[in-house]
Parts: structure tokens; C-alpha cells; sequence
């Protein structure tokens, strides 16, 4: 433990940590800068963060400075109000200033700091400024416009130290020095748009998402990225119903500032065109929109038997789901005396492992399921279970897009009923499709590969008729005549809690880092999922 | 001063004094003999500490106190790399000593080498001194024949390699950590410190960046001793020093002065400058090389060739790049000439460096060009004090000195440029929004 004073006032703070960081957290802001990142190494060229420490005789950058005991800052003088001014003139001096069509306005460090500590009367008066790259792609997902650029080495550091697949660098020296992607190169690493997040200014731009909204009107709901078992934390911006970007959200346990591309543009999924908006049924002539009376009238005919007595049920669980919708199906599959057949198609959704973020499972949610005593693999129990006498009932799983003899396995069912988000390929099987809330739509949890709870926070509402699926699961149980007693997430949430082992670590709650649930060893998780009753204990 | 040791330049006027038989006829070679077969490292480097010699690259930083700073027993191994991106506008003095004496740094350098615990020495020339290259390889290769470099030298057990390295050509990479990037294949920009390199330098290794000029006085301080160096120059800055004199001066060139010597001395004396050319005054004097603030001809009279000295009359040694300049000189058009350079060599990391450089060109090109404003001198005064001080390396500052003194001593020659008559306060609109409208 150091004692430092900041600004007269003492805190208590690491030996040796960063003093940048040991300032932020005794003001509970930052100080002025651009080029400074806590997971990028220290570039030094901003000049913005610059302290007086009692007995230096020259203000010093504080990013690069240590934290001694009884060290004594001063981040507030005249001095250093001028000297911060001053470094800020010069950013500006060649900068175009052209605010009203940047998309970079609202979020922009140069805008933010010349309101916090410019203000100042302008002195820049060069003839002319120097004129750099405009508009021009660098790369799939990357818009570069250098004239913008202030030149803190923000990319250069993460394309050399993080993704090291070196595709940028600041080219020329002195006021011509411009950041560019090396001659032959262009940005195409799967993590290109966390250039984007750390470029302070609008020197680079996503083109996925530039033009398409002021970032003021969007609102920001913390989630988790659902395209794989990392987990990575994001943030959802969204506005009016309409998802416009995701962005990482930090969360050093585990993906420290970044995310994928792959993983960020999921969530145009959402807005498809085959997002199933309605409920379904079969009909000859392809699926046909119904309400929701008519879809449970078809649903309840499905599970009567010609001589008047219910059909059993199979149902089919998920790794995309969120854990309250598997305890909702676990608990309503044991309610009814349902076969549980499992939440994975042999050997699907696997991909390539990078050694950055990406996952090898491209499930979000797998590891909740196995913890919740869902066996892993589908193929052979969904054969054995196959009988006229059975309905299928499915929980957010396209397996038939994974397994061509899908039309096949479902045929010998005696009736598909699928609750989805899209009109995919099992979807296209089914006699009643249900739409249901998907994870941007809805709360919940999903835990990823190394065993940690994170919440998902619902942003935008979802299509109008859509239902949550725990909800939808709870009026299917009251078709056949079960009242299960839940009608949100949260009731599922607080049951689990309290009625399974190895969740108790989510009973004080759940922070936005999320929380790491304890060990369950495989053979525990194995014996509670055999057969077609346990769900658990 | 008859009596003065030429430490330094002693064979630049021999014929074929950058060869290995001439070197060893004057003695050379001797006090490497002496070091690795009588001292060792720690010895060598205790006689140059206690020699007071300072480095002649511009900083006057102790050399043996600089040495000192090398973590030893790291299991890393230890660089010496030989300064030779000698760019300073008005300094010229290294590539004297690597165009007419190359084995004296080399010689130097083993030395330095060997009081490091070092057994790899990169000498980094300057692009433009491409003839250089060749002259100090020449050299390099004749020490290597010799024995004198390699495995082993002479039989003491003792090995070092010498490569000579070529830079690009740019005067940052003068700056050691921008020299370090350079060698190490980077783009030649100055490194944050700390760390210094002497604890993480050339490939994350502990480095010590010596001058050439630095390296090649220690043969004679190995040979003579650290109190027989003390002999010359002054009690704080003891030694010689070279000193590269232009300008309108009768006989310009490299000068090998006791630190100490008034520069009235340097500039008019019989054995160096002999004075101004016919018809020409002094006007002012850069005493060490363009980035030091500079000297009116009253001061240029009244201060002595030494640290201190100069330091008191607010400029500095710097690296001997002694510029005279005479009454016909325009000192805006020689401030812009200075600042073109600045400004071309910036090496864009710093904003304050990037943008200020380049502004500064900008407006006394402008003041030159006869389109200044009239609180200009305010303007650059105020971005001055914006560059100052509040960067990676120094070469910020080094704009800065020159602007501030050519501007605070010559300010009539300025403001004879800014505009005589008022502008306009601001602009006031003579017809309403809306005549304009209707038209």
C-alpha cells in the first residue's frame, strides 16, 4: 500500500501501479488523453495526462509515471490547465474540424476534451491545413479518414500487440506521419473493429455502422456476445426497437477490451428477414401465420392421440438458450414426465479456436446446460424417442440444419413443436413454430466455457408477437394441465437458486463482470442427465 | 595554447592517418594493449570516471557515471553502440575523426567496450556519410586482421565484434533510444523513458550510446591517466573538445580547443578562427550547434568554451557546432532555416512536436513572406511554451531554444516583418442577412 495526495486531497493506492490509473480512480476520472489504453503498452504521445509531481521541476506525462509512496499530484493548476490547452491547440491545428458529418460526434475524445478543458480562443489561423486520405476502406469493416487522425497509436499498438497480425502503421514523419494499413495489406483481421472502439477520434469508422445513427439517440444495454463459448461482455446499442452495433464491454476475466467481428455482427441476425415474427403452422403451401390461440389449439391437437388419451412428450434443449429457459424446460419436462434428449447435434456448431477470443464451441451457452444435467448429444436419443405416439418439442435448436436426415428423424414424430427465433431449417419442419424472445430480447444468463455466470440484459423488446419462451413454456404446461408458477426469468432464476446444487454462488447476486460458478466435475454433471427423468437434483 | 594536448585531432593532418600503420606509429593501439594486459574493466572505467570526461554528443552526461548505470551479472548480454549520426546543422567535428583517425573511436570504443563488459559494438554512421562507411569498415576490417577486434584480443581472452551500421539518414536517430530503434530495424523514433537504456536498450539488453567523439578520448586517458586529462580545460568540464566553426569567420573548420578557451578565442584567434571575414562584424554566435539558444555578439565575447560558462550566459555546449554570424545575416530568414529543419526531421510521435514544428516554420515563413499578423511574436511565444519540456525526447526543445532566443535578442529584426498597419478588429458585416437574402 502507497499513500499519494491528488490535489491535496490523500488516497490510498499500489506501489508502483500506473499512476494514470491511481489518479483515475482517486478523482473517478480520467485525465485528458488519447493515447493512453490500460491493454495497450504505453505510446507517450498524446502529451494530454500530463501532472505536476512535487519535486519534479517539468510537468510529466502521468501514464508513464509509477505510483510512489508520498507522492504528492497536482492535476488542477494553471500550469497545467495552460500545458493541457496548449496540447490540445496543437491537436487541433490540423484537424478539419468537420464535426457535422463525422459519425465519430457525440463520442469523440477531442470533442469531450476541448469542452472539458479547451474552451479556448482560437489561435489556430495555418492557411492552409494538410490534407491526408479521406474516406478510404482499409479494410472490410474499417473506414479511414487520416485528416482526422490525432495520431495516438492507438491501432498500430493493437494490430502489432494484440492481434499481432501488424496490418497498420504510422507512415512519413513530423505533421505528415499518418496512419495507413501497409502497402499490400488491408484491415481483415477477425478483430478489425476494436480499431474502431479504440480510435479516439473519426479517424476510423465502422462501416457497418457509420451514417447509420447518432450515437446520442442510442441506448446502451449491457449483454454477452452469443456467438461463442467465451463469452465475450458487450455492450448492445440500440434505438427504437432496433439493434445498431455491438461494441466490447471490459471485463479483464475475460476478454479483457476486445471481441471478435464475427461476434459483433451477429446481431444483425436479429432483424432478418426470416426472424419469425408470428406463431406458424404447416400447411401444404409452407409454413402460414397464425395467432398465438390458434397455434396452442394446433399444439393441443398434436398432443392428443386419435383415441382421445395425451401423447408423450420429447423435448430438446439448447447450448444458444439461456440458463433459465433450460431450468424452464428441465422443470417442465420433469413436470410432465417428458423424454430429455439433449441440446447438441453430434459434433456440430464446432469451429477453429483462435488464441485471442474465439472459442472452438460456438454455443454461448453450453456449459450452462451441462450444468443444469442436459446430456450434450441429441442424435441418438432423438432416433430412440422417435414414435407416433411422441410430439418433439424444441427449444431454440436448428439441428436440422446440421444433419440432412433431419426430415427423416422429425417425420416419425407424431408432431414437431419448435420455439425459435428464426424460420430455419427446423423450423421449416415443424407444425407449430413459436416465436420467442432472443437473447437481446430478454434477461438471463448464459455461462461460458470456463464456468462463469454473465447476464444478459434485454435492450430492444423483439418483434410484437414474440413471447419470452419461458413464458411460452409455462402456458404449453398449461395445455396439459400443469400450473408451473412462473411467468418471467427471474422466478426461474430464484428457483434454481434454490432448489440446485453448484448455482448458489448467483444467490447474492451478480455483478457485471458476471460470476464464477463452482467446479462440477463431468461425472457429476454425467449421472444427473442419464436417462429421460433427471433434471437434476 | 601551444601547451594544449591534441587528445583528439592530433593525426588529422598526417597523410593516411585513417590507416592502421600510421595510427600504430604514433602510438596506437597502446592503451588497449595496456588495459587488457595491466587493468581491468572496472578500472577503465574509474579512470574515466575520475577523468571527469562528459559526453560530447551534446548532453555532457559524466561518461564514467553513465557506464556506471550498466546492471551487471543480468545474464543479458551488454551493447555498446558508437554514435556517429552526427546531423546537429553547424557540427561536423565526428566525421573528422571518422574520416581521418577512424582507428582512434575504434580504439576508443574497444576501451568503452571492455569497462562495459561488453562484447558487441555497433558503430551507427549517418546515411549521408556514405564515404564514411566504407572509411570506418576500411578500418574495422585492419583491427580484425590485426587482432585488435575478434575472439580473443591479444591473447587476453577478451572478445568483441564490431559491426559497422548505416543508418537512413535521419537526425533523430541521433537521439540514443531513436538510434536504438533504428538498429534494431524500427522506425527511428525515440523511446519513452524510463527505462534508460543502459538498463533496457538494444534488444531489450542494457546499451550505453556513446559519442564518437566521447569513445575516442579514452584511449588517451587510458594511456595518460585520468589526472594528467584533468590537466586541461576547466575543473568541471576537463579535457578538450572539438569545436566545428563556420560561418564568416577567416578560417573555418574543426578545432580541437581546452575546454575553458574564451570563444572570443575560438573565433578570432591566431590558431583557429583568425577572425571575421573583411567587412563583416560579428553579429551573434550559436556556440554548440543549431539547437542551442543563441549568443549576441556582447555575449559571444564575454563567455568562456566550457559547460558551466555557457550554462551561465543560458545557452549550452551542445556539441561543439560553433556558429558565427555576421552582420549581413537576416536572423528571421536564418531562424526559418533552422525551423525548415526542426520541422523536416520531427519525428511525428509528440503532438506538441508534430504540430509545433511545423507551425513555427509556418508562421516566420510567413512573417518572411510579409503576410504576418500582428500579435504573431505573441502567437509563437505562447507555442513555445506549449513544446517545451512536454515531450519523449528533446527535439521539441530544440526548436524551441533557438526560436525563443533569435527572437528575444534580435526582436527589432522581427518586428520590422509584422504588419504595419492595424488589421481589421473583426469582421463586421456591412449588409444585413437579410439584403442578402433578397439578392
Amino acid at each position: 500500500m502507497a499513500k499519494i495526495i491528488v490535489d491535496g486531497k490523500e488516497h490510498e493506492c499500489e506501489e508502483g501501479q500506473n499512476l494514470f490509473q491511481a489518479i483515475k480512480a482517486a478523482k473517478g476520472r480520467p485525465l485528458p488523453h488519447f493515447c493512453y489504453h490500460p491493454a495497450l503498452p504505453v505510446a507517450g504521445v498524446c502529451r494530454m495526462c500530463q501532472v505536476e509531481i512535487e519535486g519534479v521541476p517539468r510537468p510529466v506525462i502521468a501514464c508513464n509515471a509509477q505510483v510512489k509512496d508520498g507522492m504528492e499530484v497536482r492535476t488542477e493548476t494553471d500550469r497545467i490547465a495552460d500545458v493541457v490547452q496548449q496540447i490540445l491547440n496543437f491537436h487541433l491545428l490540423h484537424h478539419p474540424v468537420d464535426c457535422p458529418v463525422c459519425d465519430q460526434a457525440g463520442e469523440c475524445a477531442l470533442q469531450d476534451q476541448y469542452m472539458n478543458y479547451g474552451l479556448y480562443e482560437a489561435s489556430v489561423d495555418v492557411e492552409d491545413k494538410i490534407h491526408k486520405d479521406k474516406v478510404k476502406p482499409i479494410g472490410e469493416l474499417v473506414m479511414l479518414d487520416a485528416e482526422r487522425c490525432v495520431l495516438c497509436a492507438r491501432c498500430t499498438r493493437f494490430t502489432s500487440e494484440i492481434t499481432k497480425t501488424h496490418e497498420m502503421g504510422i507512415f512519413n514523419r513530423g505533421n505528415h506521419a499518418e496512419i495507413d494499413v501497409a502497402p499490400g495489406r488491408t484491415l481483415d483481421n477477425n478483430y478489425s473493429l476494436n480499431t474502431v472502439d479504440l480510435c479516439p477520434v473519426g479517424a476510423l469508422t465502422s462501416r457497418d455502422f457509420r451514417f447509420k445513427r447518432r450515437v446520442w439517440w442510442l441506448e446502451n444495454t449491457p449483454s454477452v456476445c452469443a456467438g461463442c463459448a467465451t463469452g465475450c461482455n458487450m455492450t448492445i446499442d440500440h434505438s427504437e426497437g432496433t439493434v445498431y452495433r455491438c461494441r466490447p464491454r471490459p471485463n479483464v476475466e475475460v476478454n479483457s477490451y476486445w471481441m471478435c467481428d464475427e461476434g459483433r455482427l451477429l446481431y444483425h441476425r436479429l432483424h432478418d428477414e426470416d426472424r419469425l415474427r408470428t406463431p406458424v403452422v404447416a400447411a401444404e403451401e409452407g409454413p402460414r401465420t397464425v395467432d398465438w390461440d390458434e397455434a396452442y389449439a394446433r399444439v393441443q391437437s398434436l398432443l392428443t392421440a386419435d383415441g382421445g388419451e395425451t401423447r408423450r412428450v420429447a423435448v430438446i434443449a439448447s447450448a444458444h438458450a439461456t440458463v433459465e429457459e433450460l431450468h424452464a424446460l428441465g422443470r417442465f419436462a420433469d413436470g410432465i414426465g417428458a423424454a430429455k434428449i439433449g441440446y447438441r447435434l453430434e459434433g456440430s456448431e464446432m469451429g477453429e479456436a483462435d488464441d485471442l477470443l474465439v472459442s472452438a464451441d460456438r454455443t454461448p451457452n453450453a456449459e450452462g446446460a451441462r450444468r443444469l444435467g442436459w446430456s450434450q448429444f441429441l442424435g441418438e436419443e432423438l432416433r430412440a424417442q422417435a414414435s407416433s405416439d411422441t410430439v418433439l418439442l424444441v427449444l431454440k435448436n436448428d439441428f436440422a440444419a446440421f444433419d440432412e436426415n433431419g426430415v427423416d428423424l422429425l417425420s416419425a414424430y407424431a408432431g414437431v413443436v419448435v420455439l425459435g427465433t428464426h424460420q430455419d431449417a427446423t423450423m421449416d419442419l415443424a407444425d407449430v413454430g413459436l416465436p420467442v424472445l432472443s437473447y437481446a430480447e430478454s434477461d438471463g444468463l448464459f455461462v461460458n466455457e470456463k464456468g462463469r455466470a454473465q447476464e444478459l440484459h434485454a435492450s430492444i423488446a423483439g418483434p410484437e408477437s414474440a413471447r419470452h419462451a419461458v413464458v411460452v413454456l409455462a402456458e404449453l404446461g398449461r395445455l396439459l394441465g400443469k400450473e408451473f408458477g412462473w411467468e418471467d426469468p427471474a422466478a426461474l432464476r430464484r428457483d434454481l437458486v434454490a432448489t440446485e446444487a453448484g448455482w448458489g454462488a448467483l444467490a447474492t447476486g451478480i455483478d457485471r463482470t458476471g460470476v464464477l460458478l463452482d467446479v462440477v466435475s463431468d461425472g457429476a454433471a454425467i449421472g444427473a442427465e442419464s436417462g429421460s427423468e433427471g433434471g437434476g437434483e | 595554447m601551444a601547451d594544449c594536448p591534441k587528445i583528439l585531432s592530433a593525426r588529422f593532418e598526417e597523410p593516411d592517418s585513417h590507416t592502421l600503420a600510421v595510427y600504430e606509429s604514433h602510438g596506437g593501439y597502446t592503451a588497449l594493449r595496456k588495459a587488457l594486459t595491466e587493468l581491468d574493466p572496472d578500472r577503465v572505467r574509474e579512470e574515466v570516471k575520475s577523468a571527469g570526461l562528459r559526453g560530447r554528443g551534446g548532453a555532457g552526461f559524466p561518461t564514467g557515471v553513465k557506464w556506471g548505470f550498466v546492471p551487471q551479472n543480468t545474464g543479458k548480454k551488454v551493447y555498446l553502440l558508437v554514435n556517429s549520426d552526427e546531423s546537429e546543422p553547424g557540427t561536423f567535428k565526428d566525421r573528422y575523426i571518422l574520416d581521418y583517425d577512424p582507428h582512434l573511436m575504434i580504439e576508443g570504443a574497444i576501451l568503452s567496450s571492455f569497462a562495459i563488459h561488453s562484447n558487441d559494438c555497433f558503430i551507427y554512421i549517418r546515411g549521408e556519410y556514405g564515404w564514411l562507411v566504407d572509411r570506418v569498415q576500411a578500418a574495422v576490417d585492419e583491427a580484425y586482421a590485426k587482432g585488435y577486434l575478434g575472439k580473443n584480443i591479444l591473447g587476453s581472452g577478451y572478445d568483441l565484434e564490431m559491426i559497422v551500421h548505416k543508418g537512413a539518414g535521419a537526425y533523430i536517430c541521433g537521439e540514443e533510444t531513436g538510434l536504438i530503434n533504428s538498429l534494431e530495424g524500427r522506425k527511428g523514433q525515440p523511446r519513452i523513458k524510463p527505462p534508460f537504456p543502459a538498463v533496457v536498450g538494444f534488444l531489450d539488453c542494457p546499451t550505453i550510446v556513446n559519442n564518437v567523439e566521447t569513445v575516442a578520448a579514452v584511449p588517451w586517458i587510458v594511456n595518460h591517466g585520468a589526472a594528467e586529462y584533468r590537466k586541461v580545460g576547466t575543473e568541471k568540464s576537463p579535457g578538450t573538445k572539438l569545436f566545428s566553426l563556420s560561418g564568416p569567420v577567416k578560417r573555418p573548420g574543426v578545432y580541437e580547443v581546452p575546454l575553458g578557451l574564451p570563444l572570443e578565442d575560438l573565433i578570432f584567434g591566431e590558431d583557429y578562427g583568425q577572425g571575421m571575414r573583411d567587412g563583416i562584424e560579428l553579429k551573434a554566435c550559436i556556440p554548440g550547434g543549431s539547437s542551442v539558444p543563441i549568443l549576441t555578439a556582447e555575449e559571444t565575447l564575454d563567455v568562456n568554451l566550457d559547460y558551466e560558462s555557457l550554462a551561465e550566459k543560458g545557452t549550452m555546449l551542445g556539441s561543439g557546432g560553433c556558429i558565427v554570424i555576421g552582420d549581413d545575416a537576416n536572423m528571421p530568414e536564418l531562424l526559418k532555416v533552422l525551423l525548415r529543419f526542426y520541422h523536416h526531421e520531427s519525428c511525428g510521435q509528440c503532438t506538441p512536436c508534430r504540430e509545433g514544428t511545423g507551425w513555427l516554420d509556418e508562421l516566420v515563413g510567413r512573417l518572411i513572406d510579409g503576410r504576418g499578423r500582428p500579435n504573431d511574436l505573441e502567437l509563437i511565444e505562447k507555442l513555445c511554451s506549449g513544446m517545451a519540456g512536454l515531450t519523449i525526447c528533446v527535439l521539441s526543445d530544440a526548436a524551441v531554444m533557438p526560436t525563443r532566443s533569435f527572437i528575444q535578442k534580435f526582436r527589432a529584426d522581427f518586428e520590422a516583418l509584422l504588419p504595419r498597419t492595424q488589421q481589421p478588429e473583426a469582421y463586421v458585416p456591412t449588409t444585413s442577412a437579410a439584403e442578402l437574402g433578397r439578392r
